[in-house]
């Protein structure tokens, strides 16, 4: 932890940067949220009609995505 | 203009009070996790020098970085596990500030006497308070917490920065919810929304609303003062529909005057969200939201860190400054209440 003044850090609620995998998800459940909708079932319907898969390559499904999102935004 | 610092307890003047922060009540320091468990960290707050130290059980004390033989800083001393000892002379004092052995010379009356000033701690939403009591109120003022940091179904992710700048000008900013409309008018989240408005102050048990009379919900239209036992801010901006799910998020902002040049910024960004909502504005917050919110708040530093010193003595206010006038009168008298105090 620096000690330097001033403290300037953007990302402070990272504990890693970001995978390439992490950013596409991240960037299509915004398309999603704007264009399909807020419901669990819009996201789930919005990400496989965009082929943005789970990184097992499976289609979403509520349980998976609860999963994932569980992993990533804990 | 560097003034002496009198340390807590001795007297100080109105002007010291007002430019180094309000004794006799609790404001933020540092994030929790500037101080790991083990370890020790040398701190400014309220214009002194301070001495934050966690035993490796997890346990946190803030001492006087002052060692009551010599004065020498106490965090250039050796983390002992449940003290610290003086480089200078070996000296150990106890994490509440009791000297408990000087190594030169065994049984010396400094020994077993509590010397060093010990604040009071306590740790919220990842952030560190502390009680700055002057010598008449050593005892912690009642410290209600501000409610988005302890209800079970609100997320709130702290961002802490460091500006160069007094602490007033930073709370004033807050106070301020116009400049919304315009220095960040070009941000992800206050694009929207008339840039005239009428302001009125509706006062609360706690403090008081500064509003737009107009319009709600649209930008950042308003703000709360809350006065708990530590001054914060609580206010909502609107995210847009890529966001998600949740509706707005809300900021709790406090600050630290660090010293009179320098303040430490503290904004919990919250949201009302629980399972898989919650787990998914954490992933977009931690993956693309947290910069973007970066940019906003950089915006507000390069314009106060710009501010003239003098800049609240040289204004021309309008309806708008409603708030700020109030708050300043209010920092102003109880500066002056608690220098006549003591």
């Amino acid at each position: 932890m620096t000690t330097t003044w001033p403290y300037l850090d953007i990302h402070q609620s990272r504990t890693h940067e970001p995978t390439p995998y992490e950013f596409k998800l991240a960037a299509t459940l915004e398309e999603v949220f704007t264009k399909d909708g807020h419901e669990l079932p819009d996201v789930i319907r919005g990400l496989n009609a965009r082929q943005v898969h789970a990184p097992d390559g499976a289609p979403w499904t509520e349980e998976s995505f609860r999963a994932e999102m569980n992993r990533l935004g804990a | 203009m560097t003034t002496p610092t009198p340390r807590v307890g001795l007297a100080a003047s109105a002007d010291h009070i007002y430019a180094t922060g309000l004794r006799n009540q609790w404001h933020p320091v540092v994030p929790s996790d500037f101080v790991a468990p083990g370890a020790m960290r040398k701190v400014t707050a309220l214009g002194e020098q301070w001495l934050l130290f966690r035993r490796p059980d997890g346990a946190l004390s803030m001492l006087a970085d002052r060692c009551p033989h010599r004065g020498a800083p106490l965090s250039l001393g050796k983390h002992l596990g449940d003290r610290v000892a003086c480089w200078y002379h070996g000296v150990e004092i106890e994490t509440d500030g009791t000297v408990s052995s000087v190594p030169g010379l065994p049984g010396c009356n400094l020994e077993g006497k509590k010397l060093v000033t010990s604040l009071p701690v306590r740790e919220i939403g990842g952030a560190i308070l502390a009680y700055f009591g002057d010598e008449k109120h050593p005892d912690p003022a009642e410290l209600t917490l501000p409610e988005p940091l302890t209800d079970p179904d609100v997320d709130a992710i702290l961002c802490y920065a460091e500006w160069n700048g007094p602490w007033r000008f930073a709370v004033e900013n807050l106070l301020d919810p116009m400049h919304g409309a315009f220095l960040h008018h070009e941000s992800h989240t206050m694009y929207d929304g008339d840039t005239t408005a009428k302001f009125r102050i509706r006062e609360t048990e706690r403090g008081y609303f500064f509003e737009k009379t107009d319009q709600r919900g649209v930008n950042f239209d308003w703000v709360e003062l809350c006065r708990t036992g530590v001054d914060w801010v609580d206010l909502t901006i609107p995210y847009p529909p890529s966001a998600g799910p949740g509706g707005p998020f809300g900021i709790v902002g406090m600050v630290c005057p660090v010293d009179e040049n320098r303040t430490g910024v503290f904004f919990w960004r919250y949201r009302r969200v629980q399972g898989w909502q919650r787990d998914t504005w954490r992933f977009l917050y931690k993956t693309l939201i947290e910069e973007r919110h970066w940019q906003v708040l950089e915006q507000d530093r390069v314009m106060l860190e710009a501010m003239p010193a003098d800049a609240d003595q040289r204004e021309n206010l309008y309806q708008h400054d409603l708030g700020v006038v109030r708050l300043r009168r209010m920092y102003r008298a109880e500066a002056e209440a608690q220098a006549s105090a003591s």
